[in-house]
């Protein structure tokens, strides 16, 4: 652990501290701490584990003596008393608590239930939140660390990518960061001896090593003049690859390697937190050249001077940026982004862990909330002994820590079960997780969760031990020995617990409840495309066997006709991209269209090349006019364009009139020459990003007008997934043996993955806010039952003067409604004013949607109704003679 | 006024300011030279009692020593003339009772 996060854990514990004395030597702590640490490492007086357990234990004792040394300060008399040893008395406090335990096992076994269920979420919460958001990234003063990209809001883009012309003057020109790099990513056939294999390529300008302060373990980084355009061959490993293919050997240098038929040399291996950048297995220059507008299609990376902010870079890149337009004029629609690399990466996961960490602390609080409900009822029974401890003339301070003891014991064993839990439960969820997040993030252990659990366990026995303690205290010298009657104040402090809690959970449940309403309407959406039992993956024909497009059209044609010639295959096509694979974007210009003016909004098209075939295979709906056929797109004829629903309205006025009119690949400035094609048919949107994503304009054009090198293969097949997977794989072999087979997948998993986060996130949201009902109700019938138990006197003197049953068990009803009404109200109130943050995990949904808070409202009414029924019977069924005769 | 006798740590820190002003971490390092490693004060028991012997008038923050090489600001703590007098007493005490317990073995 570093420095500073060993410090930032010392001072979330030292929170535990009154803010009053935290004020005063709060800082000097800290230090003391830091330069402790370092004498400790230096002079190896112990374990890591050693140092932390007495820095906590320390903590922990000094917190509560000062919480309890304010609080005597305040309720006792200035009266000096002698105090004691501190330490036996806490050993006497804790056996004394210990026999307490277990003499009311049912009393110890619900606050240690409680407080388990309450930490074991937050325990599993706190793993993922941590390993998102909070462990630092592997490398040096990665906070100086930025994402660099281009937006450009006319084209309903958010990001673009970099062009590589405007890197290079960005990287020239800028004055706020002391280095910059671009890179892409991009797949290639793998060659050695033996069939190919599909690897990922980096492909990165040569600085990027430089920006993220790493160094080849073995070998050396590409030089800047191996990065033009036509340089040398060269290649980084990285160490995963080597030691998966080369058996790390240090021979490897000099040695070559085939990427797509061309040899490679390779000069070094990248170290291990490479894998930050891509997982691909090999780095190779990106040899781009800046004179060419090459597209915008690199990520980049930058390291800000450590004077400079992120507001200053981005003015100051903006700026280089207005500088090309009168060279470059795209420059005027696109704009740099910056952004930390963390939020670029995982900021959309963000709020959603927020609101998961926001749950579990809901439920813990409500668990806490019960134990705090009884506790107060119990220091209610115990109140003759504390008056007669306080008589023996027992300090009102003695008392009080002996019931913390008590508290902080059961507490810690709650604590202890519940975070087992919790990581056994986070387990599998973080086993599930693995591939939906960037490699390098990582949920191990470490000293950061452990200050969380030992602080979270802290920090709700003071909030709900405290209260009681302080109280029961106060209260005995009131309290006589014998029979005594619930004070008024005290009920109402328990009533008031439990509408806290009613409130609590009702806000969590109608989160859950818009969260799964929202899960089950993305669940229903119609994605436009036969999702069941299509199969899918990606080819790519190398140019060195493969050159030219007749070549790759040959292959497509006798492969397609081969794979439909295949028992078992229903049907098969082929397009550039398949539905939730990607994006390959153009724009596109109407002929008859004036050029669009300055800054007006010019949406990106989704661009596929698609066999014949293609429709009837995915099944997605023709709305007008006719598929592509055999012929379209040969030589001969003219070029033809499908184009979908969105398309056609929003850019040739509705499906009908789109028919025949001609579009053009092109932005419509003035003096370009279109090639232009007819539009012969309007298809149906496909939810091409995800049902959970909005379409944009997307046009077809046959395969066999832009035959690609790269494509994808979709396949309906009579039998399992996974023989249509080996039926391809035999059927592309015989055809070429050194074919690989990638990405493959079936359209639901990719739909399932698409969705998968929202399922999960929804999935615990729901599960907490059941588990917080489920306190809450419980708290609820306890203090209900509590209450009766208290006035069962009461209510037998007035059924004994007539009163009915059906009235006895109004009044009980009514009573415990009446709180209930109260939390949901305040419940209410608070869900509307979270509904804004909410909003951001919403895709369909509203976050004040009648129908959720209605049903929510109806189930919290009815499952409360069912906790008040019970013990209102019970009343009712007192009978007068035996509860007056206790007296 | 604290009774007799002090609290094992605070006679320690007392003892270690004895010399010279001191900050915390300077006073942690002497009370486990002065007690051959037996007492090892951490942070939180150490300002707790500091804050103890200066509510009680015993000690007393002054500035950083211009001699300090350190060009950080941080408190520093000293004895007072009733820290130094109660020092002796707490000596004394102790002296006559292990006086009176060699007496006794011996």
């Amino acid at each position: 652990m570093s420095r500073r996060s060993a410090r930032w854990v010392y001072r979330t514990l030292l929170r535990l501290f009154p803010p009053s004395f935290l004020a005063k030597r709060g800082s000097e702590m800290e230090r003391m701490f830091s330069e402790l640490r370092e004498t400790w490492q230096v002079e190896r007086s112990g374990t890591v584990l050693g140092f932390w357990l007495r820095v906590v234990v320390d903590v922990l004792r000094g917190s509560m003596a000062e919480w309890l040394s304010l609080v005597s300060a305040r309720t006792e008399s200035a009266t000096a008393v002698a105090r004691s040893e501190p330490m036996s008395d806490f050993l006497a406090d804790v056996r004394y608590a210990w026999r307490q335990v277990v003499r009311r096992p049912l009393y110890a076994g619900l606050i240690f239930l409680l407080m388990s269920v309450g930490i074991a979420g937050n325990t599993a919460m706190f793993r993922i939140f941590d390993g998102l958001f909070l462990r630092p990234l592997p490398f040096t003063d990665a906070d100086l660390l930025m994402d660099l990209d281009e937006t450009a809001p006319a084209w309903e883009l958010e990001y673009v990518g970099v062009a590589y012309p405007d890197f290079v003057e960005w990287r020239r020109s800028n004055r706020t960061f002391a280095s910059m790099a671009v890179y892409s990513e991009s797949g290639a056939n793998f060659g050695g001896e033996g069939p190919s294999e599909r690897i990922t390529v980096v492909q990165s300008s040569h600085d990027l090593a430089q920006v993220l302060g790493i160094e080849p373990v073995l070998g050396r980084f590409y030089t800047a003049e191996e990065d033009v355009p036509d340089g040398p061959d060269v290649a980084l490993l990285t160490e995963g690859f080597w030691a998966e293919r080369f058996a790390r050997e240090p021979e490897v240098l000099g040695r070559s390697i085939s990427l797509n038929g061309r040899a490679f040399e390779i000069v070094g291996v990248l170290p291990p937190e490479a894998r930050f950048v891509s997982e691909a297995q090999v780095w190779v220059p990106l040899q781009e050249n800046p004179e060419q507008g090459s597209g915008w299609y690199l990520t980049g990376l930058g390291r800000l001077t450590p004077e400079a902010t992120i507001e200053q870079a981005l003015a100051d890149l903006t700026s280089v940026h207005r500088g090309m337009i009168e060279t470059r004029s795209v420059n005027e629609t696109t704009s740099p982004v910056i952004s930390p690399l963390r939020d670029r990466y995982l900021g959309e996961f963000r709020l959603g862990s927020g609101l998961l960490l926001a749950a579990v602390g809901i439920v813990l609080l409500i668990a806490c909330a019960n134990i705090a409900g009884l506790m107060l009822a119990r220091s209610l029974t115990r109140a003759p002994e504390m008056s007669v401890r306080r008589a023996l003339g027992a300090p009102r301070s003695r008392l009080v820590r002996q019931l913390l003891t008590e508290s902080a014991l059961l507490a810690l064993l709650g604590a202890a079960a519940g975070s087992g839990l919790g990581m056994w439960g986070s387990g599998a969820l973080v086993v599930a997780m693995r591939d939906r997040f960037p490699a390098w993030v990582t949920f191990d252990l470490d000293l950061r969760f452990l200050g969380f659990i030992l602080g979270l366990t802290a920090g709700a026995t003071l909030v709900f031990g405290l209260t009681p303690a302080l109280r029961s205290a106060r209260d005995t010298a009131l309290a006589t020995g014998g029979r005594a009657t619930a004070s008024i104040a005290r009920r109402r402090g328990l009533g008031l617990l439990v509408a806290g809690e009613v409130a609590l959970a009702l806000v969590l449940l109608v989160v859950g409840g818009l969260s799964a309403l929202d899960v089950w309407r993305l669940g229903r959406v119609d994605p436009g495309f036969q999702v069941e039992g299509t199969t899918g993956f990606a080819l790519a024909l190398p140019a060195a066997r493969y050159p030219d497009a007749d070549a790759r059209l040959a292959f497509q044609d006798t492969y397609l006709e081969k794979l439909r010639a295949t028992p078992g295959v229903e049907s098969a096509t082929l397009a550039t991209i398949l539905p939730l694979s990607g994006h390959m974007g153009y724009f596109f210009v109407v002929e008859g269209d004036p050029p669009p003016a300055e800054g007006e909004p010019n949406p990106v098209v989704l661009n596929r090349a698609v066999s014949p075939g293609y429709f009837q295979t995915m099944g997605v709906q023709l709305l007008a006019g006719r598929v592509f056929d055999d012929f379209d797109g040969r030589d001969d004829g003219d070029d033809v364009i499908i184009v979908n629903e969105t398309f056609a309205r929003t850019r040739l006025g509705g499906a009908e009139s789109a028919l025949g009119r001609r579009v053009a690949v092109g932005t419509g400035m003035p003096d370009s020459d279109e090639a232009w094609i007819t539009v012969i048919g309007v298809t149906r949107d496909v939810r091409h990003y995800g049902v959970d994503e909005p379409m944009r304009p997307g046009v077809y054009q046959p395969l066999r007008q832009l035959p690609r090198a790269t494509f994808q293969v979709a396949l309906r097949f009579a039998g399992s997934d996974a023989d249509a997977v080996s039926t391809a794989r035999r059927v592309t072999s015989e055809l070429d043996p050194e074919l690989p087979l990638y990405s493959v997948r079936t359209m639901s998993e990719a739909m399932d993955r698409s969705l998968w986060t929202r399922r999960a996130t929804s999935w615990l949201i729901g599960t907490f806010s059941a588990v917080a009902l489920l306190l809450a109700v419980a708290g609820l019938y306890g203090v209900i039952s509590y209450s009766v138990g208290q006035r069962s006197r009461e209510i037998s003197v007035r059924m004994a003067v007539g009163a009915q049953h059906g009235q006895v068990m109004a009044q009980v009803v009514r009573q415990g409604m009446t709180l209930v009404a109260a939390g949901a109200g305040v419940g209410v109130l608070a869900s509307m004013a979270v509904g804004g943050l909410v909003a951001g995990i919403l895709v369909d949904v509203s976050p004040r949607e009648p129908v959720v808070y209605l049903g929510v409202i109806g189930v919290l009414f009815g499952v409360a109704a069912l906790a008040n029924y019970l013990p209102a019977r019970r009343a009712a069924r007192l009978d007068p003679t035996v509860a007056l005769r206790e007296e | 006024m604290i009774p007799s006798p002090l609290k094992p740590q605070w006679f320690q820190i007392l003892l270690a300011l004895a010399a010279q002003p001191l900050h915390g971490y300077a006073i942690q390092r002497a009370v486990l030279a002065q007690t051959d490693d037996q007492m090892r004060l951490w942070p939180a028991m150490l300002y707790r009692s500091l804050g103890t012997l200066e509510d009680e008038g015993l000690i007393e923050t002054v500035p950083t020593p211009a001699e300090e090489p350190t060009d950080e600001r941080r408190l520093y703590y000293a004895l007072t003339d009733a820290g130094r007098d109660r020092l002796r007493q707490e000596t004394e005490l102790l002296a006559r009772w292990v006086r009176a317990a060699e007496a006794e073995l011996l």
